[in-house]
């Protein structure tokens, strides 16, 4: 969003409070949703949950092209759409609520270092599985995200999206990655994420902000999506105390409030 | 041990010069930086490539520090565990914020382009490349920034703009923030993080550019400055406020040019030579002529002889 339209659309945000039928639109997801779309998702839910703003979820095949940047999720509050974590805790914040307003300055840049370093690592890694691994792409992606379009429309979109990605990670440089290399660095990643952690129930000891929301997201759908063999779902779980903070927060934010989905399993 | 650096002058990988020779500094590791002008001059073909003192061949950026840590030249030794993600979290940061501004500043606008950057590099590559070499890289920079920041049509390129730039002040405050009053990120010392910040703000800081929205920002937060002066009177004494540090060219790799710009110089005469001697020819501007040459009887008259002389 322009400089202008952000000012005007916090403007108009901040004038109207946080309606009933807010509703929070995602791909399908018993047959479409993909693995970094579900974490992305799950982190916005877990996001409001914490401000403790009702949200509705409403699962449509064609969520990606209704959505104003083209990524999942966004949500329809009043007569406004917004897609993506970022904007959506602006626009959060313009209508009263924040997560984030208890951290001192040190605490905020950090906060927003670590959310950049799971988006740098983490979203790219599931990327770089969903769509640039090939068991997983045969076995999965294709047949997952063409699901809901008659052939041949179902493969011609998934090799245009699949050939989108690449070039994008070619760009970033992790064109030339292998599988193990992208381990690692899921290893390194949820390394840095325990170390910083430790043995606090959140980030930044007593509450939740952002960033719990979105390591929640990306974690929990790791651990709970069954792909072609373990082993992202072996990395986080070496960590037990992602293992217990992704838990903390399941319990605390949507089994409480009677949205059991699939819990994790503790091996 | 000698560790050879080959940093490329083109292509993508050139801004990553700043932070590694900085973190080379830091540690102290004797490392000699050759600027090859073409990857063919590299041992391993790619840019930019590491060759250690046993012969071997490192090109991944980030598998070069790991050496370097492996040969006891390690800058992060004294960090915790915690400062050691803390690292890992604004090296992200940079690279997500940061550096997709700095290429838009070097490469993308259109006055700092014209004025800074393809001058240099210009000026810095033999003939012939420097008429199409820059060229290239401003397209190969573009296309990274499109897929980088995203989908935006060609007419949202202004917002882009704006929005890539709001990002990137954003990320220097932050990064203000987080230094606070220290001398270094982690205390006394300087680690890798150290390396990283310096070496892209030093260039933000140092180069002449006649559009620097950024470097007005920059230059607006005093102690990141401060931090940029302190590094520099310490670890690049002689280099001062020359200009970029990149435009330091020692006199060792000079010299091992020279033989390789004589040699494309000749290259390029004999090649143009042997064009016009070879279009004379066919179009028929020169012609040989072949005037039989006299001894050819006498050779055949002594073959004759021979032969009377077997028969």
């Amino acid at each position: 969003m322009s400089l202008v339209a952000e000012a005007f659309v916090s403007q108009i945000a901040a004038a109207e409070p946080w309606p009933e039928n807010a509703t929070l639109y995602q791909q399908l997801k018993g047959e479409q949703i993909l693995l970094s779309d579900n974490a992305a998702s799950l982190a916005v839910q877990a996001f409001l949950q914490m401000c403790n703003l009702p949200i509705k979820v409403v699962c449509r095949a064609n969520a990606e092209y209704m959505s104003p940047s083209g990524k999942v999720p966004f949500i329809h509050v009043g007569n406004q759409v917004v897609s993506e974590l970022g904007p959506i805790v602006q626009f959060v914040k313009a209508k009263g609520h924040s997560l984030s307003d208890g951290l001192d300055e040190v605490q905020k840049a950090e906060m927003k270092a670590y959310m950049e370093l799971v988006n740098n690592m983490l979203l790219t890694a599931e990327l770089y599985l969903q769509w640039c691994d090939e068991t997983t792409v045969g076995e999965i992606t294709h047949a997952r995200y063409g699901s809901p379009y008659p052939w041949p429309l179902n493969h011609i979109l998934a090799y245009q999206k699949q050939w989108e990605v690449k070039r994008k990670m070619k760009a970033i440089g992790w064109g030339n990655k292998t599988l193990d290399q992208v381990l690692e660095d899921v290893d390194q990643c949820c390394q840095a994420l325990s170390q910083r952690l430790g043995t606090q129930p959140y980030f930044f000891n007593k509450q939740p902000t952002e960033l719990d929301a979105l390591v929640f997201g990306h974690l929990y759908t790791i651990l709970t999506t069954q792909l072609t063999n373990d082993e992202l779902s072996e990395k986080v779980k070496n960590y037990s105390n992602l293992l217990a903070f992704c838990r903390r927060i399941e319990q605390h934010y949507f089994e409480d409030r009677g949205k059991g989905s699939s819990s994790i399993r503790s091996s | 041990m000698l560790f050879f650096f080959l940093i490329p002058l083109w292509g993508p990988l050139c801004l990553l010069l700043p932070p590694l020779q900085t973190y080379a500094r830091f540690t102290g590791a004797p490392l000699k930086v050759h600027k090859v002008t073409n990857p063919w001059q590299s041992p391993s073909g790619t840019l930019p490539a590491l060759r250690t003192g046993h012969g071997e061949v490192i090109s991944v950026p980030h598998k070069i520090i790991t050496h370097l840590r492996k040969e006891k030249y390690n800058a992060d030794y004294d960090l915790s565990a915690r400062q050691g993600a803390d690292t890992l979290a604004f090296m992200s940061l940079l690279e997500e914020k940061l550096l997709p501004v700095l290429i838009h500043t070097f490469w993308v606008d259109t006055k700092n382009y014209v004025e800074v950057t393809r001058k240099w590099y210009a000026e810095a590559m033999p003939f012939p490349l420097n008429f199409f070499l820059p060229g290239r890289m401003q397209r190969q920079f573009m296309e990274r920034l499109q897929l980088l920041c995203g989908e935006h049509g060609p007419e949202n390129e202004e917002e882009l703009e704006k929005e890539l730039y709001q990002e990137a002040r954003e990320c220097l405050t932050l990064l203000s923030q987080r230094l606070g009053s220290q001398k270094f990120f982690f205390g006394d010392a300087p680690a890798s993080l150290d390396a990283y910040v310096f070496g892209y703000l030093a260039l933000l800081l140092q180069a002449k550019l006649p559009s620097g929205k950024l470097q007005a920002h920059l230059r607006g937060l005093h102690n990141l400055c401060a931090y940029c002066t302190h590094i520099l009177s310490l670890y690049f004494p002689w280099d001062g406020a020359e200009g970029p540090p990149p435009r330091q060219t020692p006199v060792g790799p000079e010299t091992e040019e020279e033989p390789y710009r004589r040699r494309n110089q000749v290259l390029s005469v004999l090649a143009g030579l042997a064009a016009m001697v070879g279009y004379a020819l066919l179009s028929g501007i020169v012609s040989i002529q072949r005037t039989t040459p006299a001894r050819a009887p006498g050779t055949r008259s002594l073959s004759m002889a021979e032969e009377d002389e077997e028969e």
